[in-house]
C-alpha cells in the first residue's frame, strides 16, 4: 500500500513547524530586533514629515502603515534556504539530505514554509500587535487593495524564494559564503523598498530598480496595500512580477541538476 | 546485488583565499585542480554478503560509499544496485538502500527519536502496519523503543548510533552501507552494533558493506574484504585467503633457559630480547614443530608460543604499498 508522494513534503512541513517551535529564545530575539527596526523607521519618517503633510504625494499616515506592514512582510519573506544549504554543505550533512528518495529543493521549500508558518504566530502576530499599539493600526486602503496585495505577496514570496535558492546554490561550490549572505540580505533591504520606498529614490535609480526583481519583493505588494498606484502602474507591476517569477523559476530549474552533481561532501 | 564498473570520481578542488575578499574573489575567478578520489574501481557484491571496505584515511572509501548510496555522482563508470543504475534511477534505487554514517546522524537533533522515525516513514512511504512490525523486529535486537520519546540531542553517542541503525533499516532496504559505524563507541555499543549487523544479515538477508578502521569489526563480521588505497583497488577477496597470500608466515616465539640464542636453519631469527627469540617462517614450507625440534636439539627451551599474521599485518602491508609487487618475506617488522 503506497501513499501519495505529496504527503512526504507535507510531513516535512509539519516536522519543520515542530522544529521551529523548539527554539523559543530565537523567537524573542527576533521580535525585539524587528520591533527596534520598525520603531526606529517610524520615528525616522515622523521626523522627516514634521514640516510637510505630504512628500511626493505620500502622507505620514501612509508611511506608518508602510512601515508596520513592511516589518510584518519581512517575517513572511524570511528564507533560511541559503543558510540551510551552507550549513549542510559545511557540516557535510548535505549527504543525509541527498541520500533520501525525495527532491532536495522541494524538501527545502517545505521546510521554509514550515518555518514561515511557525514564524507567523511567533513573530508576525506579535509585531502586528506592537506596531498597531505603538505606531498605527495598519489598515489597507480598501478590500480590492487587500486582495490584490495578497496576490502580489504570493508572487513576491516566489521571487524571494527562487532568488534565495539560486543564490544558495553557490554554497554547493563556494562553501564559505557567510559574508555573501549578509551582502545579499542588505542589498535586498536597500533595493527592495523594504525600508525606503522607491518613490523617494532619484528618478534614474528608480527606473533601474523597477527592472530588477528586488522591488517586486517588498515595494510592489506594499504599494498596493497603501493604495499608492495608478491602474496602469498596477497592471505593469503585476506583469513584471509574474515575468520575474517565470524567469527565476527557469534559472532555478536549469541550475538544479548541475549543482547537485557537483556537490562535494565535507569531512570524510 | 551491487555491481561496480570502472567507477571513478574526480573532484575539482578550488584554491580558496580567506575571508570576505576571498569569498568575493572566488565568485569572479577560481583556480581549481583536479583530484582523482576514486580510480577505475570494479567489483561485484552478491546478495547476503558482508563486505568490509577498508583503506587508510583519504583512500576513497567514503567517496565510494557516497556514490553507491546515490549522494555523489560518479565522474565515470556505472553503479548497479539490484540491477538498476543508481545515477539514472536515484529515487527508485535508494528505496533499497540504508546508510549509516558514524560521524553524522540522520536523526533530527531538535526532535524526539520517534518523530525522526515518523518523518522517515513518510519519506520512504512505509505503511504504518509494516513500520510497526519492522520496528518490533529491530527493537528486539537493539532495544530502541525505550528511547523513542527521548530528544535526540539528549542521547549518548551509543544511543544515537542505535537510533541511526534503526532509521537506516526502517524501510527494510536490501543493502545497508555503514560508514565507520563503530567510531567512538564503547565496547558494549560496539558489541550491540556487530550483533545487529549479524542478525539483520542472517534474518533478513541484508547485504552489508561497511568501512571501518576497527579490525575487530572486520574479524567478527566480514567474510570478504576489499582494500583500497589512493582510490584504487588493492585487494579483494576472502579474508583468510588474503592473509594467507600476503602474509604467508607465522612467528615462533621461543623462551630459552639461558641467554644463549641459537639461529635456525628453517626460520629467520628476527628479534631477540634477553632469553626470548622470535623466528619467522613460511607456513607452507615448514612447521613450528620442526623448528622446535631443531632448536631443542641444541639448547634447552623453557616456553614457546606462536604468533599468526593477523589482519592488522595485512592492512599495514596493504596500506604501505601494493602488496602484490612486494616480496612479502622481505618485509621488516
Amino acid at each position: 500500500m503506497k501513499q501519495k508522494n505529496g504527503n512526504v513534503y507535507f510531513y516535512v512541513y509539519k516536522t519543520q513547524i515542530l522544529k521551529s517551535l523548539a527554539y523559543k529564545f530565537d523567537v524573542y530575539g527576533n521580535i525585539i530586533m524587528q520591533t527596534i527596526i520598525m520603531i526606529a523607521t517610524a520615528f525616522f519618517w515622523k521626523a522627516l514629515f514634521r514640516n510637510a503633510t505630504m512628500v511626493k504625494g505620500v502622507t505620514v499616515d501612509t508611511m506608518m502603515t508602510y512601515t508596520v506592514i513592511s516589518s510584518m512582510l519581512s517575517v513572511v519573506l524570511t528564507t533560511g534556504v541559503e543558510r540551510r544549504i551552507t550549513d549542510s554543505v559545511q557540516k557535510g550533512t548535505i549527504a543525509i539530505d541527498m541520500m533520501r528518495p525525495v527532491n532536495l529543493f522541494k524538501v527545502f521549500f517545505a521546510e521554509n514554509l514550515g518555518t514561515v508558518t511557525a514564524l507567523f504566530f511567533q513573530n508576525l502576530l506579535p509585531i502586528f500587535l506592537i506596531g498597531s499599539l505603538f505606531i498605527k493600526l495598519p489598515t489597507p486602503s480598501g478590500l480590492p487593495e487587500l486582495l490584490l496585495f495578497l496576490l502580489s505577496l504570493l508572487l513576491a514570496f516566489f521571487i524571494n524564494w527562487y532568488l534565495s535558492v539560486i543564490f544558495g546554490m553557490w554554497a554547493f561550490s563556494i562553501i564559505q559564503m557567510d559574508a555573501l549572505i549578509q551582502v545579499k540580505k542588505h542589498l535586498i533591504r536597500l533595493l527592495s523598498g523594504s525600508m525606503i520606498p522607491l518613490w523617494f529614490f532619484p528618478e534614474w535609480l528608480r527606473s533601474i530598480l523597477e527592472c530588477l526583481p528586488f522591488a517586486y519583493i517588498y515595494q510592489m505588494p506594499l504599494t498596493i496595500y497603501v493604495g499608492q498606484y495608478t491602474k496602469e502602474s498596477l497592471v505593469r507591476g503585476l506583469l513584471v512580477q509574474t515575468i520575474w517569477v517565470v524567469v527565476l523559476f527557469t534559472i532555478f530549474r536549469f541550475m538544479e541538476k548541475r549543482v547537485t552533481d557537483k556537490v562535494m561532501i565535507q569531512g570524510g | 546485488m551491487i555491481e561496480i564498473k570502472h567507477l571513478s570520481k574526480e573532484y575539482h578542488v578550488v584554491k580558496k583565499e580567506e575571508g570576505f575578499k576571498g569569498a568575493l574573489k572566488s565568485l569572479v575567478t577560481r583556480e581549481s585542480r583536479v583530484i582523482a578520489a576514486v580510480q577505475d574501481l570494479n567489483f561485484h557484491i552478491k546478495p547476503g554478503e558482508i563486505v568490509g571496505f577498508i583503506g587508510p584515511n583519504g583512500a576513497g572509501k567514503s567517496t565510494t560509499i557516497k556514490m553507491m548510496s546515490g549522494i555523489l555522482t560518479p565522474t565515470f563508470g556505472e553503479i548497479l544496485i539490484a540491477g538498476k543504475d543508481i545515477t539514472k534511477h536515484r529515487k527508485e534505487v535508494v528505496q533499497n538502500i540504508g546508510v549509516v554514517f558514524g560521524q553524522r546522524s540522520q536523526l533530527n537533533w531538535d526532535l524526539r527519536l520517534g518523530e525522526s522515525f515518523e518523518l522517515l516513514r513518510h519519506i520512504y512511504q512505509i505503511d504504518k502496519k509494516q513500520y510497526e512490525e519492522t520496528l518490533d523486529v529491530l527493537d528486539e535486537i537493539l532495544g530502541v523503543r525505550e528511547l523513542i520519546d527521548k530528544p535526540v540531542r539528549q542521547m549518548s553517542l551509543g544511543q544515537r548510533v542505535k537510533g541511526d541503525l534503526v532509521a537506516a533499516m526502517l524501510h527494510s532496504p536490501k543493502v545497508l552501507f555503514l560508514d565507520e559505524p563503530t567510531i567512538g563507541l564503547d565496547v558494549g555499543s560496539k558489541y550491540a552494533l556487530r550483533k545487529f549487523v549479524k542478525e539483520i544479515n542472517e534474518k533478513r538477508g541484508t547485504t552489508v558493506i561497511l568501512t571501518t578502521h576497527d579490525l575487530g569489526d572486520i574479524e567478527q563480521l566480514c567474510d570478504r574484504i576489499i582494500i583500497i588505497n589512493h582510490g584504487k583497488l588493492v585487494e579483494d577477496g576472502n579474508l583468510d585467503a588474503i592473509v594467507d597470500r600476503i602474509a604467508p608466515f607465522k612467528t615462533l616465539v621461543v623462551e630459552y633457559f639461558d641467554d644463549q640464542i641459537i639461529p635456525s636453519a628453517l626460520g629467520e631469527l628476527i628479534e631477540t630480547n634477553g632469553n626470548i627469540a622470535k623466528y619467522k617462517f613460511l607456513k607452507h614450507e615448514t612447521t613450528a614443530a620442526k623448528i622446535i625440534e631443531e632448536l631443542s636439539a641444541k639448547a634447552q627451551i623453557k616456553d614457546i608460543s606462536i604468533e599468526e599474521a593477523g589482519i592488522d599485518d595485512i592492512i599495514r602491508i596493504a596500506y604501505t604499498g601494493d602488496c602484490r609487487t612486494q616480496n612479502t618475506y622481505g618485509i621488516h617488522w
